[in-house]
């Protein structure tokens, strides 16, 4: 076997590739991990400025195994197959976290009895509409590669639970992994339903760090070679077969099977000519602005002690691309110190996220960029200090309390996670088997529709083990 | 090779797979799936394993020969025997 040559090249380092090719490596298969950016993670990712460490995308990790819901985690299973000790993670659980809509909130924790007690106290009337919805949920087939993707908003309209309910719980779910516009397909609704609500949420006390630095260590120990910094061009096909791996370098690599983590879309792109399908998955654009503030202090020395909130400004839950740069009136703020609820500290993060529009914020030069993010950055956290109890604070006082703040946009998605329209959850088409129309090129990650941190890193460990591993 | 030694194997695998099981109770002839916590994810690492570390290869049709110790030893003898042999 020449040096140019693989058994398998895993295209993308975020945590669909590292899972997908630790895997493979674990089972003596030789491997390439490419990288197009300088840092691993792809939507999962950090960053530091002014000497503190920013997690990109992590807000929670879903799927906690708490007291309450024992055992059967998928994140219990990860770590099993990736054989990483899932006490090395020092999950923090959540304090408790709220949907937040006028004159409504639902507050939930780690305790799955909880969230249902408060559907009965808020909404009396549809609690036997909402116990068979859940009924529903339960012997529905989610987990299934044929799960059938249904509308979620039709499903929950057809149960004849309160609209208001149905809107909020559409809140949390999209945020957390819808494509779609103002919907989210109903496999992908009740994987996240059981991962944030049966489940819960918790955070590693090291942040996204926890599960990049033992996923890399381990590459290294398997003799898994990764490049950073190394883009794939195209992907050169022929008789519906991959044969030739063109980097932007412009050197050529082969290898028996190919998982692309990018993206559907993305994926497409780089077939270039070659993409020989009649079948052209839809871009999606649903993207995201997010403003982070350092705080002097504590969040409990302001009166705030929810880790995360989904918030709607109306009855009517809006989630889709602005037409705006950005989209005030929905949105998730998260204070990651709260999952150490009193814990101590001088300083703490408050992260508001809206919907963005990519086009908005590409189209702009470099020097309105700045001064537009500025603008957003202020009306961002004015705006979010209204779903937050604002009654300790004095804001003529409170700007001399922010230490440092940032803001990232969907161009900062696109360059860490090469997404067309930097999308945070990739196209509305999905493909769960991750089988493309080339017989040794298979698709993990987000476009697989399993979500989140926890349903990457599952999504590239079914495809290296019943894609590749299984078939010998 | 003998039935007990691939008993050992097989329990030593599960031990690496998955250190969060009590190994030290497993009834042989009771099905693995019964008395551990252990999915199709895990017999999968099982056969990747006795692949690497002995070089035995087991078709996915007969995955469910691996069901439980005895059926283990009962089935892997002839293929530890025929590797030692090769």
């Amino acid at each position: 076997m020449s040096g140019n040559h693989y058994d398998v090249v895993v295209i993308g380092a975020g945590l669909s590739g590292l899972s997908a090719a630790t895997r493979l490596g674990m089972f003596g298969k030789k491997v390439l991990l490419l990288e197009k950016h300088y840092v691993v993670g792809g939507l999962n990712s950090f960053y530091a400025k002014k000497g503190r460490k920013f997690d990109v995308g992590l807000h929670a990790l879903t799927n906690f195994p708490s007291e309450h819901s024992g055992k059967k985690s998928p994140l219990l299973k990860l770590c099993r197959q990736l054989r990483i000790p899932f006490e090395s993670l020092d999950l923090q659980p959540q304090s408790h976290s709220k949907i937040l809509f006028p004159d409504r909130s639902l507050h939930f924790t780690n305790n799955f009895d909880y969230f249902v007690d408060q559907i009965q106290q808020n909404f009396a009337t549809s609690f036997n509409a909402f116990q068979h919805l859940l009924q529903k949920m339960e012997s529905f087939p989610a987990y299934s590669v044929n799960a059938e993707e249904l509308s979620t908003r039709t499903v929950l309209q057809e149960s004849g639970i309160d609209p208001l309910l149905a809107e909020m719980l559409l809140c949390p779910t999209c945020y957390y992994g819808s494509a779609q516009s103002n919907d989210i397909d109903f496999p992908t609704f009740v994987m996240l339903f059981d991962a944030i609500f049966r489940q819960g949420l918790a955070r590693p006390r090291n942040g996204i760090r926890a599960i990049l630095d033992p996923l890399c260590k381990k590459l290294k120990e398997l003799g898994v070679e990764r490049r950073m910094n190394t883009a794939v061009k195209r992907l050169h096909s022929k008789n519906n077969k991959i044969e030739e791996i063109e980097l932007e370098s412009g050197e050529s690599i082969f290898a028996d099977q190919i998982i692309s983590t990018c993206g559907v879309v993305e994926t497409e792109l780089i077939l270039g000519n070659d993409y020989a399908s009649n079948e052209h998955p839809e871009v999606g654009d649903f993207s995201v602005i997010e403003s982070i503030s350092v705080i002097e202090g504590k969040p409990t020395d302001y009166g705030w002690d929810e880790t995360v909130i989904f918030f709607n400004d109306s009855e009517k839950f809006h989630y889709q691309c602005p037409e705006d740069y950005v989209d005030l009136r929905s949105g998730v703020i998260c204070l990651p110190q709260n999952y150490q609820l009193n814990s101590d500290c001088s300083e703490f993060k408050l992260r508001i996220t809206h919907p963005a529009n990519f086009s908005k914020w590409e189209g702009l030069t470099e020097k309105s960029y700045l001064s537009e993010k500025e603008h957003f950055q202020d009306k961002i956290l004015q705006n979010g200090l209204e779903y937050l109890d604002n009654s300790k604070i004095n804001k003529n006082f409170f700007t001399q309390k922010i230490l440092v703040r940032d803001t990232f946009t969907p161009k900062t998605i696109k360059r860490f996670t090469s997404h067309e329209n930097g999308t945070l959850y990739g196209s509305p088409t999905k493909t769960r088997d991750g089988s493309t129309f080339y017989q040794n090129l298979f698709l993990a990650g987000t476009d697989q529709g399993y979500i989140g941190i926890v349903g990457a890193m599952l999504g590239g460990i079914a495809i290296a083990n019943n894609q590749i591993l299984r078939a010998g | 090779m003998t039935k007990e030694k691939i008993k050992q194997i097989v329990l030593d695998i599960i031990a690496e797979i998955a250190p969060d099981e009590e190994l030290t109770d497993v009834k042989p002839e009771v099905r693995l799936r019964d008395q551990l916590d252990l999915d199709s994810m895990d017999f999968l690492d099982i056969v990747m394993e006795l692949r690497k570390q002995h070089g035995i290869d087991v078709p996915e049709a007969e995955y469910r020969e691996l069901e439980s110790l005895d059926s283990c030893a009962n089935y892997l003898l002839p293929k530890f025997e025929a590797a030692a042999a090769a």
